[in-house]
């Protein structure tokens, strides 16, 4: 049991945190309930996906700047699809946009592989062309959300024999980020290909050594992240129902949420669990700030100040444990 | 265990506790997407100035970020947790919000969009007419030089004012068929980019007869003078640093189109008027662009009353929308809201 607790230390002080953030909001804003959750968990809908993909590229010692840029494309092709398909063509769209952005991981995934090319550089590039490429889709924002989509992510689940006073607290938002992230992460992190993304971000040689194939690995850990960008593309789509060409803020906010959920930059080191919790505490701030009307251009120095503390806390903590 | 109560503990040390202000005058929740842009400060500032006079608001929510549409449809949402009575939004798109704004408007919140338009009928728009703007510089640009080629330096590419912008400037293109666009560039609405942006284009020695700006103005001349080429005709906004350069630069000709970031005040200013129970007929209010062009005595007059030492460079100089906004040159840009 202790042993259990030490070993995701880390992803339970961020779950007391959340829980504490919860509270706090409540005593902030006394009507705050079923609503706010259910906003709270679509905000995040993105910021998830975006982290997600980031976190696996960082766990296999890599990082992935385009990442962003890829969410637009993805953005903008759902909904000029969408647009052109209308409801019939759902499932299509979906599964068109998902293997575009396995398409466009695996291309970064191989540049850097095959040209050897640092992947900050490599991908830094590839955020313009993905962007370019985005701008060439649609020019402005445009194209539309298949009505069908957009509905499940909006409202509360409904689940028979639950009572309502329960599932109006359960968003669909939340159950689609969850069965997303379970489908790919749970069979991947208990395979042997997931223990090869570890071993790679670890350290390439010793795994190298051990038979690992290297190139591939990579190549596979940015495909994945661009599966999950390419989700957080429709997640936008479907929550605003138009495409936008123009990236949004995800990629900073991802780096952020990766670090703070423990995964370690340089690789080999954390889970998706943590990142994601890391995710709605930064939303819950968001929130808060909002709902204390502090002056907008505190809160992001508020908001960059706490996660600096919160990492710096744990890293000395962890220190601490060691000695001890 | 200690680890997390630790964590805990810092945690609320960070953050403090606040308690939520509550009186007996209104709450106005304020959303915008654009931060550290002249133009958009402008229209925040005006905001705060008018609910300040107003008298009728306690207290201003502010969500003010640089973000997306998305981002924004976060921040109207925590602006309906937070309680608000009304939303001013300056919207990212005109449909990408409607869900957000429609759910505010359920919970019996007056919304009123500034700026730029939104699709959604339970809202209220207050809005300068982008087409237009386009079309009145772009018209008197392609007169002034008759036949000759320019340099088409947009806004923010995929942006829906860009959008609506060109539109415009492509029907003042048509109806003057002398007309070339010799170069088609997206400065973003940067100051910086904007300027390396027409150095790069006369270092490549292209004659240009004329520049459209979408705003970012005052540096276009500054290159042109800098780099010593002819002074062709420059069409920009009423911001204070190039209504500046029209009555002082020598030998320059050109015309400011107003566009007030004062929109915002009017805005604020419908809000309070609904929630005091004044609903217009009209959901829509669309604010015309004015002309003024050092070509003529008339806009030489104009140019010369509107001139403003006190403002920053750039802002636009319109800081008043009359019938709309109440508050005094003073008032807007000591920039306070009720409250601080």
């Amino acid at each position: 049991m202790i042993r259990l607790l030490q070993k995701n230390g880390w992803v339970l002080g961020l779950v007391a945190l959340m829980v504490l953030l919860f509270v706090m909001t409540k005593v902030i804003q006394p009507n705050f309930g079923a609503s706010g959750i259910g906003a709270l968990s679509r905000a995040a809908l993105p910021f998830a996906f975006a982290t997600a993909g980031m976190a696996i590229v960082v766990i296999v010692g890599g990082i992935d700047l385009s990442v962003a840029s890829m969410m637009a494309v993805a953005g903008v092709a759902s909904a000029a699809l969408m647009h052109a398909l209308g409801n019939e063509g759902s499932l299509l769209v979906i599964l068109a946009v998902l293997a575009l952005g396995l398409a466009m991981g695996a291309i970064n995934g191989a540049l850097i592989v095959v040209t050897k090319v640092p992947d900050i550089v490599v991908t830094l590039a590839m955020l313009f062309v993905w962007e370019g490429v985005a701008l060439l889709i649609l020019s402005a924002p445009g194209g539309s959300a298949a009505p069908a989509l957009r509905a499940i992510i909006t409202g509360p689940v409904s689940v028979p024999f639950l009572p309502e006073a329960i599932t109006a607290f359960i968003p669909k938002s939340l159950v689609v980020l969850v069965v997303c992230l379970a489908v790919v992460w749970v069979p991947l992190s208990h395979s042997k290909l997931g223990l090869w993304i570890y071993a790679v971000g670890s350290d390439p040689l010793a795994a190298f050594r051990s038979g690992v194939p290297i190139g591939l690995t990579r190549i596979v850990a940015y495909a994945l992240c661009g599966l999950f960008a390419a989700l957080g593309g429709l997640s936008l789509t479907l929550s605003t129902g138009i495409g936008e060409p123009i990236p949004g803020p995800y990629l900073m906010a991802s780096v952020a949420a990766v670090v703070l959920g423990g995964v370690v930059l340089g690789g080999g080191v954390g889970g998706l669990l943590g990142p994601i919790i890391a995710v709605f505490i930064l939303r819950i701030l968001r929130m808060d700030l909002t709902l204390l009307s502090v002056d907008p251009n505190v809160s992001a120095i508020i908001e960059g100040t706490i996660m600096a503390v919160v990492v710096m806390f744990g890293g000395l903590v962890a220190l601490r444990g060691r000695r001890a | 265990m200690k680890r997390l109560l630790q964590t805990a503990a810092v945690a609320a040390l960070a953050i403090g506790a606040a308690g939520a202000a509550s009186a007996d005058g209104f709450t106005i929740g304020i959303s915008n997407t654009v931060q550290g842009n002249g133009w958009r400060e402008q229209m925040v500032c005006s905001m705060k100035a008018q609910a300040l006079v107003s008298g009728a608001v306690d207290g201003l929510n502010i969500a003010h970020r640089n973000t997306d549409a998305a981002g924004q449809l976060e921040d109207i949402r925590n602006l309906i947790q937070a309680g608000v009575d009304a939303i001013v939004v300056n919207p990212a798109n005109p449909d990408a919000l409607n869900d957000a704004i429609r759910e505010a408007t359920e919970a019996g919140i007056v919304v009123v969009a500034v700026d730029q338009s939104v699709s959604e009928e339970s809202a209220f728009v207050v809005s300068n007419n982008q087409e237009e703007y386009a079309y009145l510089g772009a018209s008197w640009l392609f007169e002034q030089i008759g036949e000759g080629s320019v340099v088409y330096m947009r806004g923010a590419a995929g942006a829906s004012a860009d959008d609506d912008r060109d539109a415009g400037f492509q029907r003042a293109l048509a109806e003057n068929p002398g007309i070339t666009v010799v170069h088609e560039v997206f400065t973003g609405w940067q100051q910086d980019q904007g300027k390396q942006q027409i150095l790069d284009f006369i270092a490549t020695g292209i004659p240009f007869d004329g520049v459209w700006t979408s705003g970012i103005d005052n540096v276009i001349v500054d290159a042109l003078v800098e780099s010593d080429v002819p002074l062709v005709p420059v069409v920009g906004a009423d911001n204070a640093g190039f209504v500046g350069q029209l009555a002082s630069v020598d030998g320059l000709v050109g015309a400011a189109v107003s566009n007030p970031g004062s929109i915002g005040g009017a805005g604020m200013a419908l809000a309070i008027q609904i929630l005091q129970g004044d609903v217009p007929e009209d959901r829509m209010v669309l604010v015309d662009p004015a002309l003024w062009t050092n070509a003529t005595e008339e806009g030489q007059a104009q140019i010369a009353a509107a001139q403003n030492p006190d403002l920053d460079p750039e802002w636009p100089v319109s800081v008043s929308i009359d019938g709309w906004t109440t508050y005094s040159m003073e008032e807007i840009i000591a920039c306070r809201g009720p409250g601080e």
